[in-house]
Order: structure tokens, then sequence, then C-alpha cells
């Protein structure tokens, strides 16, 4: 089995008396997809924040590739490749989508100190942000405002900042959130894309239980803030206290 | 692919450009004393102004300490051509001095206070010019206190001083205008002012200047692919002191005086605001358009006015409203108006329109 990339140790976060995130150890390896599921509350989200910054771990750590990013900043981690999109868009509204992506682009490169020459003059930036542009079949739109475009289009722009920023940890929160059905496939067809390179980890959080037998290779199950199970597919959805958990049934607590 | 300007964006361009054209040939256009004051203050509060925008509007840092680091700026010249002379080598020396001054306070107040909240930041800012405001009046002895000092400058910015002489030893004169110091005074805060307005206009165009305006949009979202939003503000912070220190400077040279009134006053940080609301924020064409109207309703509202109230003596009422001692109350309203009409400001909401699409 490869190396893991991403490992999370008694990951851990208490805001007040609540423990949202409680004790998760465990490890992701590239060329492996894992979709975590588990009720709303259960800490998917928080997961996510503490492994790409937003939040900072009560205790345990993060390591990726054998460093320790426990204590780094959001951009910080983002430098050592791990890449997060957003579960509510969370893009730069009024710049155009092509702005959007070259910002992402351009944040890999480096070049954000550059302070004489014009931005629009780095060609070798834009060409690799209208790669991701084409990509995600946003180049009809790409001179708009992203405040402008419709919710689809905004969820596959969100993917696109996390394509852009070529990290070697991809981290989605709910792609197809309140994506209508003609527009979800299209977003599902480049996670499945990402997939295909074995360089690649991909976590991913969702509830529609075909999108996660059709992507996932792996599910691990979390309920308020434990990790209940970790398996294959075929496993994990024919377990019991998987369907407990989701219909709430559960004897842990509610 | 490139994206076509809006013709609302080729006009305000052309009217920034008939602007530096008129302050460029201003001293042969307006050949009166009051004018060219007029002008050169436009010059400087051009980059006083651009320099905040690039903070509120490029950036969204809220600061009061503005006219704090232009104060430093002033004063370093001032303190310098008092104590040293009047020579070119105090000049430099005392930008030099308000410029590492003005650097070591912002990186200061930078590191330690851009990662709170914008409110925090900007209250610490408003302490620390009020401190930099009540220092300058306490400390007698080197600032002269609320009298200011009043200095001379470089023999060659004396109005005496003839650029270029005739055979009978008489200054030169261009259009009834003399080639003398005064006029090279005027072109050392042209050309100085013009040089920092171009400096800041290709860095908001820089990749830098896309990570600003990335952070004004969405903090949280520019930290997560990878800029480090705190290193970026205090960055710009520091570029944006500078340059105001620098405007200090050449301010301070052309009014052969420096007190708080035209260093550190909050009027001024009041004035500064105004302008870049009036002209449109997160632009830097606003900011000269901001200036031009503020510093030319300041000079010449009140002229306005008394020959209003003098055109309508015979209509009841109007007179007094018209009254040249109101001139604030009616440059109250025509903000408001200003405001409520042109809500990104002037060249912010013009640019806005007939987007091309």
């Amino acid at each position: 089995m490869t190396q893991p990339s991403l490992v999370t140790e008694d990951l851990t976060i208490r805001f007040g008396g609540h423990v949202a995130v409680n004790k998760v150890s465990t490890a992701f390896r590239p060329g492996e997809l894992t979709v975590i599921v588990g009720p709303n509350g259960a800490g998917k989200t928080t997961y996510f924040n503490l492994i790409s910054g937003q939040l900072s771990a009560s205790e345990g750590r993060v390591i990726k590739d054998g460093i320790d990013l426990t204590g780094m900043s959001p951009s910080a981690r983002a430098h050592h490749g791990i890449g997060r999109a957003f579960q509510l868009t969370n893009l730069f509204p009024k710049l155009s989508v092509l702005e959007n992506i070259r910002l992402a682009v351009q944040a890999q490169s480096g070049d954000g100190w550059r302070i004489w020459r014009a931005a629009a003059g780095f060609s070798e930036l834009t060409a690799r942000a209208e790669r991701y542009l084409e990509a995600t079949r946003l180049n009809a739109v790409a001179h708009q405002p992203a405040a402008a475009l419709p919710h689809g289009d905004q969820r596959k722009l969100e993917v696109a900042l996390l394509m852009a920023m070529e990290p070697d940890i991809y981290m989605f929160d709910e792609p197809t959130a309140g994506m209508s059905l003609d527009h979800a496939p299209d977003v599902l067809d480049l996670i499945a894309g990402i997939k295909t390179d074995p360089t690649k980890t991909v976590l991913l959080v969702e509830h529609k239980m075909d999108v996660v037998r059709a992507l996932a290779d792996r599910i691990i199950v979390l309920h308020n803030g434990e990790l209940l199970a970790d398996g294959a597919p075929d496993e994990i959805m024919s377990s019991q206290i998987v369907r407990d958990v989701y219909l709430g049934k559960s004897g842990v607590s509610a | 692919m490139t994206q076509t300007p809006t013709i609302g964006a080729l006009f305000i361009k052309a009217v920034v450009l008939l602007i530096a054209a008129g302050l460029l040939f201003a001293p042969f256009l307006f050949q009166d004393v009051r004018a060219l004051e007029v002008a050169a203050r436009i010059c400087v509060f051009i980059v006083l102004v651009a320099s905040y925008d690039l903070l509120i509007g490029y950036t969204g840092i809220v600061s009061f300490a503005h006219t704090m680091f232009f104060g430093f700026g002033a004063y370093g010249a001032a303190i310098a051509l008092k104590q040293i002379g009047n020579s070119w080598g105090a000049i430099t020396l005392g930008t030099l001095a308000g410029m590492a001054l003005s650097l070591v306070l912002a990186v200061a107040i930078g590191l330690l206070s851009l990662r709170v909240k914008a409110i925090f930041f900007a209250m610490i800012t408003l302490a620390a010019a009020s401190v930099a405001l009540v220092l300058a009046s306490q400390l007698n002895t080197i600032t002269g206190g609320e009298d200011g000092i009043t200095y001379r400058v470089p023999d060659l910015f004396k109005p005496s001083t003839k650029l270029f002489t005739d055979e009978a030893g008489k200054v030169v004169q261009i259009g009834g205008v003399k080639l003398n110091g005064k006029l090279a005074a005027y072109y050392f805060v042209f050309a100085t002012s013009l040089a920092l307005f171009i400096v800041m206009l290709r860095m908001v165009g820089s990749p830098l200047g896309t990570v600003l305006k990335a952070i004004r949009e969405n903090e949280a979202r520019a930290e997560a692919i990878g800029y480090r939003v705190v290193a970026y503000r205090t960055f710009v912070f520091c570029i944006a002191a500078l340059v105001a220190s620098i405007a200090g400077s050449i301010y301070a040279v052309w009014l052969k005086y420096t007190g708080p009134d035209t260093a550190l006053s909050f009027a001024i940080m009041i004035d500064i605001l105004l302008m870049v609301v009036i002209g449109g924020m997160g632009t830097m064409w606003g900011a000269v358009i901001g200036a031009v109207l503020m510093v030319m309703a300041q000079y010449y509202l009140r002229d306005l006015m008394s020959v209003a109230a003098e055109a309508t003596a015979g209509i009841p009422l109007l007179p007094h409203l018209l009254e040249p001692d109101r001139w604030l109350f009616w440059l109250g309203i025509i903000f408001i108006l200003l405001v409520y009409f042109f809500p990104k400001g002037i060249a912010g909401t013009i640019m806005d329109k007939g987007r091309r699409t």
C-alpha cells in the first residue's frame, strides 16, 4: 500500500464544553477518494476546517507527507499542497470569473509580491487560468463578476478555484449542494477526473448516496465528532451502525 | 480574451488626462498666486488620497492615521530645513527621516493590529494619530507647537531666483509668466506627485493589486488559496504610509511653513476621507477627481457664492442663503447630493456606465 499523504492524529477541537471533533485518527493515501459521511452536525465541515487551517486544533496533529501542519495558517497549508473548496459558495464576488481563477493560480506561482509589471502581462498565469476555465466550462462567463453567476456556475467556479491551486490534497465540501440535476454531473465528472491521477488524494463530504456510490474508494463515517466507521463502500453502506446513525436510532446519544 | 473598457471608464480617463494637462500647464493657464497654491495643493492631495485609497478602497483597511504619516514627512522636512539650513541635503535628510519614522510606526501598528478586527485597527490608528498630534503641539522646542515652523527653502525655489535671464539680466518670460523660483517649486511639486501617482498606478495594476482586491473581497478565501493576508496588509499599510510621508515632505517644501493645521490635524483626515468617497473608492482615478473637486470647492466656493449673492441681490431670501459665509453649509449639501447620486463615488459610478458585455 502507498504511503499516506495526509494523516490526522487524535484531531480534536472543543468549543467551550462542546467537543465538535473528538480524537479523529486516520490516514488518506494518494490515488484514493475518501467520502466522509455523517448526519448534520457530525463535525464533517469542522474536521475539514481543522485540516485546511480555518480552525486550530485543541489537541492532535495534522501531518502531510511527514510535515506537521498543525500550527500553520491556512495560507501556509495551501503552500504545502492542501486545497479546499467550501460548502457555502466562497468566492471573490466583484471580481470576474477569470480573475478569481487567476488569483488561485497566482497564489501558487508566488507572483503575488510582484508590484511593478501589469498583472495582465503575466501571460503564463492567464494561460493556466484559462485552462481551468475551460475544464470547468466557464469560458462563456469569463468576464462576468462572480456574484452575477447562477448558483450552479458559482459552484463550478468554487471547484475551478480548488483545481487552479493544483494541490496534492483536494477537499470538496458538498460540491453539488443546491445544484440542479443538469449541472451536478459536470462537477462530478471533474472530481472523477482528478481521481484518475494516482498522485492526488481526494476527500469529499457528500450526502447524496448515488454520488457516494459512484465515486468512493473508501468511506468514513463521522458521528458526534467521532470516527464511527471506516471501510470499503459496500461494507459501510450495508452496515447496521451507519443505517442507525442516518435513521437517528443511534445509541450513542442524539 | 481582453475585457473591453466601459464608455464611462474611457470618459473618466479622458477627464483625468485633462486634469493632468491642466496641472502641467497650470502656471501658464491661471496666472495668479492663489491659483498656483490651489494647483500645488491638488497635486499633493491627489497623491495623499490615492495612497489612502490603497488602504480603504483596494484592501479594505480603515485607518485614521494617514495624516500622521503625512505629518511625519512634513515635520521631517520642516525641522531639517530649520535646523540644518535651506539645502537640498536638509530636504533629503528630513524626507528620509520622516519616511523612516513612518515605516517603523506602520510596521509596528500593522503587525500588532492588522490581525484583529477592522474596528479595533481603526481605533488603534486613531489613538496613534491623536498621540502624534498632541506631541507635535507639546514639543514646542522642536516642532514650534501650535504656531508651527517657518523656514527657508533652497535658493532655487525663491521667487526672486531667475531660472533664465535675457541679455539685460532680466528674468525670461513665456506667455507673461516669469521663469522664476516659484515656477521651479511648482514643477518640483508636480513632477514628484506625478511620479508617486504613476508608481501607485503600476502597483494596483500588478499582481499585488489583484491580491489586495482579493483580500478586500473575501479575506478568508484569499488566505485559503494561499495568500498571507496579514503580510500583504502590513505591506500595503507601509507603502501607503511611505507615500503619504513623501507627500508631506513635498508639501512642506512648497508651503515653507509646517504646523498642526497644515500637516497633522484631523480636519485633513476628514478631507481625505471625503475626497476618497466623492471620487470613488477602489480606483486611482477617483482619487484624482475627488481631490480636484474638494480642493477647488474649498478655495472657490466662497467666491462663487459671493458672485451669486450679488447677482441675486434683488430677490428676497436668496442673497441671504448665498451669503459667502455659509459656504460650508452648501458644501455639506453638495456632499449629500453627490453621495446620493453617485453611491460609488463619481469615478466609480461613471465607470460602471455603458458596460459592454
